[in-house]
């Protein structure tokens, strides 16, 4: 595959841009794209560089458009994504139905602002329940919840090839911070990380003479009877767990002597892991753990950094009003820990608001 | 009069902060004008009242300016459209975009001020801007340019090394396009390990304020 | 029994095919797959259709071909030819998605004259889901939910789709309204519409009188009388916009 970055190295950029250029690098052939902010960046740098890489770009008339053309675009076997954020997100769920009942190998960021309704432009992690069980499905989605823009580089890398290898809708999922941040990274491509990027392939438009070497491919979302959906949905969903051990992955410190156990998720991680720093220099034990695929969720990890020390209480910090809460009770059900929840809809959560939470409550 | 232009995340809003205290500070009257328009909700904004409260006069959109607003492209300050009738400094903040320096157009009688100096902001660590060819054809994209600041760094990561050898690259370019360097802008951070006699370019030790601004 | 001569890119496998007696969709997609046979294109085919009735054509073609959601067939078109412009895309679609759900879509398309075929057919209400009142309902028609005519005062007049797509389209594009009582005229206008995507030239748009005996509750001659008589009383039949030349007829006697 062609070179886009040549020698890594370290640049100072926003998370927006990381989008661009890691979609770039990993060999994205064209992005359909409506403005909202805050990812409009995203697309704002893709059409820069598109044209110099032979990278192509469609501004839709609506996110409903966006998300139908790469699910097309897809179709005819070429690597294809989309970002969108808020009720961009909304309205792409239906396009993303129908990737999770084609299984498409679509791949869409979503720069997450606040709700609900047009909410604000700028920050808030209350698109987690959209991203991973939005539509009329079962969620049948692989979410990954970046922290850093070094994560947004590496994970949409990753994110292509896990769309295409397991063929369900892949979803990088960032925030509004995250997307206007600028931080150092390091850029690089990904066949000098020894990462061979999957070849997209052909769904429909494909090679052979129809009658006399193959048979038409015949797409379809749609089925006649309850058992024929029935069938399709269940093996949709075996395939899913099947996969499911391989995809998970969450990041843990400090779990084997822990009183309390700190659960965030992206950017707000960052804080939590400044906050068992603080609070260990403090003498509390504390811990964190950080989902990173938010489906499939890594529900038994969390039950084993539990059950390392028996834990007494679990903090769940989120910049959204219990949606990470919500996900987690239903992957650790059972546990008799006491979870307790600092819930920040729309605001962002630093170091000093965990710490006076977790000392409030020990 | 100072108009600050450069690729998105390139320092402009940090470089037009700094000269704007700086000059503030000498007892001048300044004022500060936020002319990014293409996503006026980010950027200056967050630092208003600070600045506000060190003397500066700042025209741009507050919070309560802007409510509901948040997405449009087009929002212009009124009071920006002629600043160039007040007194004192004048420091603008030019957001980026593809319309580069001709955003100024928004600001009435900037094509006929002698005043008016028109700065470029380059980092040699943003993509756009890491290589003698880019940082060429970025310059150029930008139409008028009177100066360029070097202003080569990677957040918490700079190190002494990275911003002489990015700084190095911007130099050469600038003598090749024939276009002064205003001056080198390095973290207060480093003051004194910076060789201060490389080819007599002046070196302006800055506050970075922007990471307060979260950005 | 002698089975009827069909188009060779008509798949046989889903043969005969599940559209109600008199309905049609049958002649349209007939008259599509006599074009893709003399164009010699059913490798290069891709076949999208909508939902409503539009939908019992998924597979309908020995062409590659994908089902879409309500309204958004054009969406999925424009991404597969902009993804592979040596493709020929197809949609399929009825006026409840054409012109009601997925008019964005459409309008969009039509002005960024993407390089697609899109065929709508027009039967004056949404048949699948049984009758309901459609954008092309005539002032007066009863649906089910015009259970006493349909009253433009409140709901407006019908969408004259080509018309609309005509004033916003460059000449490159093809734009023409036919009906499935002009069989010849019908073929003639969806080839049109084909070689135009085929030559590169722009948007291509055929709209199609057809019957609903079904919903209509009408008998065979009732039925022709409508679309022949009321249908084209409204919606008048023709080329509106055409790189080869309004009223152009090639093959002769239609």
């Amino acid at each position: 595959m062609e070179k886009i970055i040549g020698e890594a190295k370290k640049a100072f950029l926003t998370g927006n841009e990381t989008v661009a250029w890691a979609a770039l690098a990993a060999g994205a052939e064209v992005m359909f794209g409506y403005p909202i902010t805050p990812q409009n960046e995203v697309m704002h740098y893709w059409t820069r560089l598109a044209p110099k890489y032979d990278r192509r770009f469609l501004q839709t008339e609506d996110e409903l458009s966006a998300g139908f053309t790469t699910c097309g675009a897809v179709q005819a076997g070429k690597k294809a994504f989309t970002a969108t954020a808020g009720p961009g997100n909304v309205l792409m769920q239906e396009p993303f139905g129908m990737a999770e009942a084609m299984r498409l190998p679509l791949l869409a960021v979503i720069q997450q602002r606040g709700g609900p309704s047009s909410g604000t432009v700028v920050y808030s992690q209350q698109e987690v329940t959209l991203t991973t069980y939005g539509g009329n499905g079962e969620g049948m989605r692989i979410v990954y919840s970046t922290a850093n823009h070094q994560e947004i580089f590496d994970y949409i890398i990753k994110g292509f090839n896990v769309a295409w290898k397991y063929r369900f809708p892949t979803f990088i999922l960032g925030d509004g911070y995250q997307a206007k941040m600028r931080e150092p990274m390091e850029m690089y491509d990904p066949a000098d990380r020894g990462i061979e990027m999957i070849k997209p392939y052909p769904l429909i438009g494909l090679d052979g003479k129809i009658g006399e070497e193959r048979e038409p491919a015949h797409l379809c979302n749609i089925y006649s009877l309850e058992e024929e959906l029935y069938e399709v949905v269940m093996a949709h969903a075996a395939e899913y767990e099947k996969i499911s051990p391989e995809l998970v992955e969450w990041v843990e410190g400090d779990c084997e002597d822990a009183e309390i156990i700190i659960v965030s998720h992206g950017v707000v991680s960052r804080a939590a892991d400044d906050a068992v720093k603080a609070l260990r220099a403090q003498g509390i034990k504390a811990s964190y753990f950080r989902p990173i695929t938010l489906r499939p969720f890594p529900g038994q990890q969390l039950r084993n950094a539990i059950a390392k020390n028996g834990a007494r209480k679990l903090l769940v910090a989120e910049s959204a009003y219990g949606q990470l809460d919500r996900l987690l009770r239903q992957e650790i059900y059972g546990e008799t820990i006491k979870i307790e929840h600092l819930y920040k809809p729309g605001v962002g959560i630093i170091d000093n608001d965990i710490i006076n939470k977790v000392k409030s409550i020990l | 009069m100072q108009a600050y232009v450069g690729e998105y995340a390139s320092g402009k809003s940090e470089m037009a902060i700094n000269q704007a205290l700086e000059l503030s500070q000498a007892g001048r009257l300044v004022t500060l004008v936020d002319l990014d328009t293409v996503e006026p909700f980010y950027t200056l904004r967050p630092l208003r009242e600070y600045l506000q409260e060190r003397g500066l006069q700042m025209i741009g959109l507050a919070r309560e300016d802007s409510f509901g607003l948040g997405e449009t492209g087009a929002m212009l300050n009124p009071q920006a459209r002629w600043v160039l009738r007040r007194e004192g400094d004048i420091i603008m903040d030019i957001g980026y975009g593809v319309q580069g320096a001709r955003t100024l157009n928004l600001v009435e009688g900037a094509d006929l001020s002698s005043e008016l100096q028109i700065i470029a902001v380059i980092n040699y660590s943003r993509p756009m801007t890491n290589s003698p060819e880019r940082i060429k054809e970025y310059i150029e994209s930008l139409g008028r340019v009177d100066a360029i600041v070097a202003n080569t760094h990677l957040g918490d990561e700079t190190t002494v090394e990275l911003i002489h050898q990015g700084n190095l690259v911007i130099y050469y370019i600038a003598q090749t396009m024939e276009i002064p360097i205003a001056y080198a802008a390095v973290d207060r951070k480093f003051e004194g390990l910076i060789d201060p006699s490389f080819d007599n370019i002046p070196i302006k030790y800055i506050t970075r304020y922007m990471p307060g601004a979260i950005w | 029994m002698v089975a009827p001569k069909t188009p060779k890119s008509w798949y046989l496998p889903t043969k005969p095919h599940k559209f109600c007696p008199g309905c049609g969709h049958g002649i349209v997609l007939k008259a599509l797959g006599e074009n893709i046979d003399e164009l010699n294109i059913q490798n290069q085919v891709i076949f999208g259709c909508d939902i409503g009735c539009s939908l019992l054509s998924w597979d309908f073609f020995a062409c590659d071909s994908t089902q879409t959601h309500h309204g958004r067939t054009t969406p999925v078109m424009v991404g597969i030819k902009r993804a592979r412009p040596e493709l020929i895309t197809i949609g399929y679609m009825g006026d409840g998605g054409g012109y009601s759900i997925g008019s964005q879509h459409l309008l969009n398309a039509a002005v960024r004259n993407e390089r697609v075929t899109l065929i709508l057919v027009n039967n004056t209400n949404y048949g699948m889901t049984g009758g309901q009142m459609a954008p092309t309902t005539l002032p007066g028609q009863k649906t089910e939910t015009s259970p006493y005519g349909r009253d433009p005062e409140t709901t407006g007049y019908p969408t004259m789709g080509p018309e609309f797509i005509s004033a916003i389209t460059p000449d490159s594009a093809y734009v023409a309204r036919a009906t499935v009582a002009k069989y010849k005229q019908l073929k003639r206008f969806i080839r049109n519409a084909l070689r135009n995507q085929m030559e590169g030239n722009g948007f291509s748009f055929v709209e199609v009188l057809s019957t609903c005996p079904t919903n209509w509750r009408t008998n065979a001659q009732q039925t022709w009388n409508f679309v022949e008589d009321e249908m084209e009383k409204y919606f008048p039949v023709g080329e509106l916009k055409s790189p080869f030349g309004k009223g152009d007829k090639v093959n002769a006697a239609d």
